[in-house]
């Protein structure tokens, strides 16, 4: 045992070493000959190019399964995922506070509702076709030019005084903000039986004796028209641009911090997911100084 | 006075130099020292000498005051126990060890990315705090396993300690005073009567009829006979010590205390014991060896990647994310646990064929034995006289030895064999404990001694009832065996009505009954004893003690009933009738044989290529002859002595190198210089210590661990424990092993059958291949769980499997799985091969580690793969949209990210997709581990030739991996905090075609390493 017991020293190691990158006996290198080497690397070489060719056989198999214009299983997306423009996110979640006698507070702001819309000008939109029923817009086949579908317009002007043509700073400058709600996309997805989805919007701790949120939606009514459903998916209609609604919150308490809900109303988008804040729902904090 | 005290200190300085020299801190020097023949000269000296030297006085003891300064100076009559190491130090120990301390760097770095998050934003989540806790749990709880494991291999003082007589006879003050033992001093006068402990080392003064039980410390079985007198040079052998914590038996002395505590024989064992260092395990230096390459592997993938991360600009504190990932998917954490288990579970097996194991790495030590040091009474022989050869009408016969006796198949139809059976049955004092009726013959307790009993046992098994023929020719006379006359005789009437004269029988050393016989008895007839038939005699007389049987002479001789007559008063004392010129009937020999099963067992050892070396107390001649009996000494090798008896030349003039065997006594080993012993040991491939002592045991046990060899001993008595405490394992005898033995033993041999051993060696080796196979099986797995974050930091993929869920992979579905490996049955017959070379046949070697990494678990990695993408693909993101996706995917704000269909996607609908391909990764590994577990059942052999039922451990592990993630999956899918869900049915069998190529490469692997044996792919795919 006693040779189990002596320690190297540390220039034995050193020699040990060096012996194992080149044993000038044996003419081994790293404890192969060269030609060893070369014929081990030869074998993983040739190893992994056909492991990598079963590999790419096999996403190559999945991509001949899949359907080119509807995924397979839609199991996450029940219900879809609002979203609030514009986007500012504090520690924890939606926190927008603003000064309206300070513009370079909302400026910023305002920028970025202006950059949202942009993809709703005219010139974005023009390869959509103007849709008037208030009925689901199912399309059986594909009759679009280059084997797609038809997408609805929907232009920012639709948003009235929310659409940053009347009024470029979207009503950041008098204390009564536009936000602008979008509704995520989800392919084949039809939000309500017969009656439009409708944004809703409130303070989320309303207290009984304080006033109710005032908003002004726009398109009025604050819903998203049925004719913008159902989603065929982006090869079926690469045009599509999702309906918004914009709420135009009107007697927001200054110089206070309030949480604001604003729900889709309809009757397949639940809003009670206690895990995911923004399904059916988006939350936000406001606060307004003056 | 005085002068008194500076005698005593002179003495003290030069006989305890030994013992002071412990403290030094040269633990070689130490060793040497106690290694030494222990240096005690008090048994030399007078009684008038002894008084002086202790200055004391044999009537009337020492003073009172003088005792208190002596027990002062000397500490108490105790043995100290060793230090020991905190419980609490221990357990702290076995927290840093192994993998521990890589988990503990990853537990801390997961707090520290929390700290660093909390820094950045408070509301941060929690999830690192979480992992680290989980680490460190996964830490504690193996700890405490390991702990508790090594908790139970159990303290070798405590037996020592048991041993301490409570209470001695003390002569103080000219006062008989009863005082604990713990309070002698050396110089008191103390009396023992039987029954009682020696409370010290005691020279002996007077004795009447004392006999002490001294097995305890030197393994002598019999009752040794105590006198005041001095009989021998070694202070171990001489008759008027008594040694302290062995027993009095029967019969009083009165004895001066010449040495206290740790300086009495026992107590310098004691500390020779517990000095001795253990040694590492085999099995523990390979499991280091591994747990180095792992973690080696870990911490420099884990480094680079960390480089790479950090300089592909990712932020430090995801670099510390990646780099506790990796460090996890590297660890095999439940591997060691796994691998305590599975020697366990061998333990258990053995303790079912009589080896019971108390050290659980020695399970795997025994199958990487090389050298065995067995020790020959009851170990190997049956530790019983038996009659094994008798000698009539010129003849020899044998006589069967085998455990049972049953078969006796010599030809007993002489006229002289009638003579010599009566004879030996009636000159015969040993008798049956009543009430044996139903007991075997062979098992029955006798009164008598040894010889005596064998005798009896042999006629009664031949003969019926001997008590019946005993009655039947009633005993007139007897005079008992002496070791003055050498021989027994007694008188009878004989069981023929018809003839009235008186036999008389007599039995002895055979030299001192043919002086008394002027006839002999062949075939039945008395003829004169000439010339040539006394020299029959001493040819066989010759023959059969060499080998090393124990002989004696029959001879019998019928009275003249007319000098005679019925009424004849025989006085033994007198001796009024002849012992001479008698009729010599025939010779006798007895041997304790060698256990039948014992030459197969040797003959098993040679085949597995490990040296069987005999070491006994014991004559060299008996132990050479039992050494070639049992085939320790193969049957066509010599000694020395033995070629240059054939050849009549001198001992010194023999080539050294044709002689294979070699005998060689403890005197000679005394003079050897240790690269003498070095030569011995490797120019001889059969070896046999005789009349060794037990210090010489732990030279020759050093001697082969010298050269590399893995060496077990076995042993009984206290003496034994330094070599058994020295070896690589110790075996002690279950029935005749002394407590110290079995405590200082890794393993207890139940039935004391060297054959036992060998089914040992067998598990042994084949925990070895199994714990291989285990191994591989576990680190297959590794590369799968590794992959993914490299692919993560470089392709950029939402994470594929979560560290969580890799802990539940190693700890959950894995365990049973690589525990059922070791119910595998060996694949070859493991005893023909030679015993794994301890530096270059490792556990985990470089083909091992290649061939499961970089071969199966590189397919099980693309294999879950593939599962993880079809998952992302039918949900709708396509493998396409994922790379480099990562960054927007984690991100909790972007809330409306964008599939490969257009859909958007929360962020929390990504997360639990996310989720979702986790558990789809792990299902893809755990399918894949089926067919890895199944590959691993063999290393060589066809999946088919081994069986795939055979072992249905397997299956129930099989079963257990698919339930466990079924639950998982299908049970525990809505716990948020285990990151599981639900997975359709379908993608539980994505990677079943993997599975089966997996399957399909191992065969061809094997198939090549069988019909190519030595080629290249031999070299590089066999591990």
């Amino acid at each position: 045992m006693a040779a189990l017991q002596e320690k190297k020293s540390c220039s034995q190691r050193m020699e040990e070493f060096q012996h194992y990158c080149w044993n000038p006996d044996t003419g081994q290198m790293l404890g192969r000959t060269l030609s060893r080497w070369v014929w081990i690397s030869l074998y993983y070489a040739a190893f992994y190019v056909v492991m990598t060719g079963v590999f790419a056989l096999c996403i190559y198999t999945l991509m001949c399964t899949l359907d080119p214009y509807t995924p397979d299983y839609q199991d996450q997306l029940k219900s879809p995922g609002v979203t609030l423009r514009p986007d500012v996110y504090g520690e924890k979640g939606l926190d927008i506070s603003y000064n309206v006698s300070d513009n370079r507070t909302w400026v910023g702001l305002v920028h970025t509702l202006h950059d949202f819309l942009a993809g709703y000008s005219p010139a974005s939109q023009e390869d959509s076709i103007n849709c008037t029923s208030e009925k689901y817009f199912f399309q059986e086949s594909f009759q679009a030019p280059n084997h797609t579908k038809f997408s609805c317009k929907f232009m920012a002007d639709m948003l009235q005084n929310c659409s940053g043509l009347t009024d470029p700073n979207f009503g950041f400058a008098e204390g009564k903000p536009c936000f602008i709600i979008k509704m995520n996309r989800i392919v084949n997805f039809l939000p309500s039986n017969s009656t439009a989805p409708g944004v809703d919007c409130t303070f989320l701790d309303q207290h009984k004796d304080a006033r109710p949120l005032q908003v002004e939606y726009y398109p009025p009514n604050g819903t998203f028209s049925l004719h913008y459903f159902p989603y065929y998916g982006k090869k079926a209609q690469p045009h599509y641009h999702n309906p918004l609604v914009a709420a135009k919150l009107l007697n927001v308490p200054r110089n206070t911090e309030v949480l604001i809900v604003c729900k889709i109303l309809a009757d397949h988008v639940t809003f009670d997911n206690p895990h995911d804040p923004f399904e059916g729902k988006v939350e936000f904090k406001l606060n307004i100084q003056q | 006075m005085k002068h008194i005290e500076q005698t005593d200190k002179g003495n003290g300085k030069e006989k305890y130099r030994g013992l002071k020299n412990c403290f030094e801190p040269k633990k070689n020097h130490r060793k040497e020292e106690l290694k030494k023949e222990l240096d005690l000269d008090d048994h030399k000296l007078s009684i008038k000498e002894l008084e002086k030297k202790y200055g004391t006085n044999i009537i009337t003891g020492l003073s009172s005051a003088q005792a208190a300064e002596l027990l002062a100076r000397n500490g108490p009559n105790a043995l100290t126990p060793p230090k020991e190491t905190p419980e609490i130090i221990k357990f702290f120990k076995q927290m840093v060890g192994g993998f521990s301390i890589l988990l503990w760097i990853g537990a801390i770095l997961c707090w520290i990315a929390y700290g660093i998050q909390y820094s950045m934003n408070t509301s941060s989540s929690l999830d690192n705090v979480y992992l680290g806790c989980v680490l460190a749990l996964v830490i504690i709880l193996t700890g405490i396993f390991a702990y508790y494991q090594e908790a139970k291999s159990t303290n070798i003082m405590a037996t020592f300690n048991k041993m301490i007589p409570q209470q001695a006879l003390v002569i103080r003050d000219s006062e008989k005073k009863t005082i604990p033992a713990e309070q002698l001093v050396v110089g008191d006068i103390v009396e023992i009567r039987g029954g009682d402990q020696i409370p010290a080392d005691i020279r002996l003064l007077s004795v009447q009829g004392c006999k002490v039980d001294n097995s305890s410390l030197t393994g002598e079985s019999e009752p040794q006979p105590r006198s005041s007198e001095f009989t021998h040079d070694s202070p171990l052998e001489t008759k008027n010590i008594g040694f302290y914590s062995t027993t009095c038996l029967e019969g009083t002395a009165t004895g001066m205390v010449i040495n206290t505590g740790d300086r009495t024989i026992i107590g310098q064992i004691a500390s020779l014991a517990s000095g001795v260092g253990n040694e590492k395990t085999p099995i523990a230096i390979e499991i280091q060896h591994f747990v180095h390459i792992v973690a080696g592997v870990a911490v420099s993938i884990g480094i680079l990647f960390f480089i790479t991360a950090v300089s592909l600009k990712y932020q430090v504190l995801d670099s510390i994310i990646f780099l506790i990932g990796i460090i996890v998917a590297n660890v095999p954490e439940g591997l060691l646990a796994t691998v305590t288990v599975t020697l366990s579970l061998t333990a258990k097996r053995m303790a079912k064929k009589n080896c019971l194991v108390k050290n659980l790495e020695a399970v795997e030590t025994l199958g990487s034995t090389s050298i065995i040091c067995s020790d020959k009474t009851g170990t190997l022989t049956q530790n019983r006289m038996t009659v094994a050869h008798l000698w009539f009408d010129n003849q020899i016969f044998i006589a069967d030895t085998s455990e049972d006796n049953s078969n006796q198949v010599f030809d007993q139809s002489s006229g002289t064999w009638a003579s010599l059976s009566k004879i030996i049955t009636l000159c015969n004092r040993a008798e049956f404990r009543p009430g044996q009726e139903s007991v075997p013959i062979m098992k029955r307790v006798v009164a008598g001694d040894a010889s005596e009993t064998a005798l009896l046992k042999f006629s009664e098994v031949i003969l019926g009832d001997v008590m019946e023929i005993r009655k039947r020719n009633h005993k007139v006379a007897e005079i008992p065996f002496n070791s003055t006359n050498k021989f027994q005789l007694s008188i009878h009437k004989t069981d023929d009505p018809n003839d009235k004269r008186f036999l008389m029988v007599m039995k002895g050393a055979p030299e001192r009954i043919l002086e008394k016989c002027s006839t002999i008895m062949v075939n039945g007839q008395e003829q004169p004893l000439d010339k040539n038939t006394a020299e029959a005699f001493h040819t066989a007389y010759m023959e059969l003690g060499g080998q090393g049987e124990r002989v004696l002479g029959f001879c019998h001789l019928y009275l003249p009933a007319d000098e005679f007559p019925e009424t004849y008063t025989f006085d033994v004392d007198t001796m009024n009738f002849p012992t001479s010129n008698l009729c010599f009937v025939g010779l006798l020999s007895m041997i304790d044989p060698p256990r039948s099963t014992v030459p197969d067992a040797v003959t098993k050892c040679r085949s597995a290529g490990i040296k069987v070396i005999m070491v006994t107390g014991d004559h060299p001649i008996t132990a050479k002859a039992i050494a070639k009996s049992v085939g320790i000494i193969s049957a066509n090798s010599e000694t020395v002595e033995d070629i240059a008896k054939r050849l009549h030349i001198a001992v010194e003039q023999v080539n050294k190198r044709d002689a294979k065997a070699a005998v060689v006594t403890g005197m000679e080993l005394k003079d050897m210089s240790p690269e003498q012993l070095d030569e011995l040991l490797t120019n001889y491939p059969e070896i046999v210590f005789a009349r060794t002592s037990p210090q010489q045991k732990l030279i020759i046990v050093e001697g082969c661990q010298m050269q590399n060899a893995v060496v077990a001993v076995t042993g009984d008595g206290v003496n034994d424990s330094p070599a058994l405490k020295k070896a690589d394992i110790g075996i002690a005898m279950g029935i005749t092993g002394s407590d110290a033995a079995k405590n200082a033993a890794d393993m207890i041999l139940l039935d004391d059958n060297f054959a036992s051993i060998v089914t040992g060696v067998e598990e042994g080796r084949l925990i070895f291949d199994n714990l291989k196979k285990t191994i591989a099986y576990t680190l297959t797995k590794n590369i799968a769980e590794l992959c993914p974050f490299l692919i993560y930091i470089t392709v950029g993929l939402p994470l594929p499997i979560g560290t969580i869920t890799i802990l539940f992979i190693d700890l959950g579905t894995d365990i049973i799985p690589s525990i059922a490996l070791a119910y595998e049955k060996a694949e070859s017959d493991i005893m023909n091969r030679k015993p794994r070379h301890k530096k270059k046949d490792r556990l985990v070697n470089e083909q091992l580690a290649m061939y499961s990494y970089l071969h199966i678990g590189l397919m099980q990695a693309v294999g879950a793969f593939v599962v993880y993408f079809t998952v992302y693909a039918q949900e709708g993101f396509k493998p396409s949209a994922l790379i480099n996706i990562r960054v927007e995917w984690e991100n909790s704000n972007v809330n409306d990210l964008e599939d490969s269909y257009g859909q958007q996607w929360t962020w929390y609908q990504r997360k639990y997709l996310e989720w979702m391909g986790y558990t789809a990764f792990f299902v893809g590994i755990m399918v894949q581990q089926i067919a890895d577990l199944i590959i691993r059942k063999t290393r060589r052999n066809s999946i088919f030739q081994q069986g795939l039922f055979r072992n249905k451990v397997i299956w129930v592990g099989i079963a257990s991996q698919i339930i466990i993630a079924l639950i998982l999956s299908y049970g525990l899918g809505s716990v948020t905090a285990l990151s599981f869900t639900m997975l359709r049915p379908q993608y539980w069998f994505v990677a079943v075609p993997f599975a089966i190529l997996i399957w399909v490469y191992d065969e061809v692997r094997k198939l090549f390493i069988r019909l190519y044996p030595g080629s290249w792919w031999d070299k590089n795919m066999y591990y």
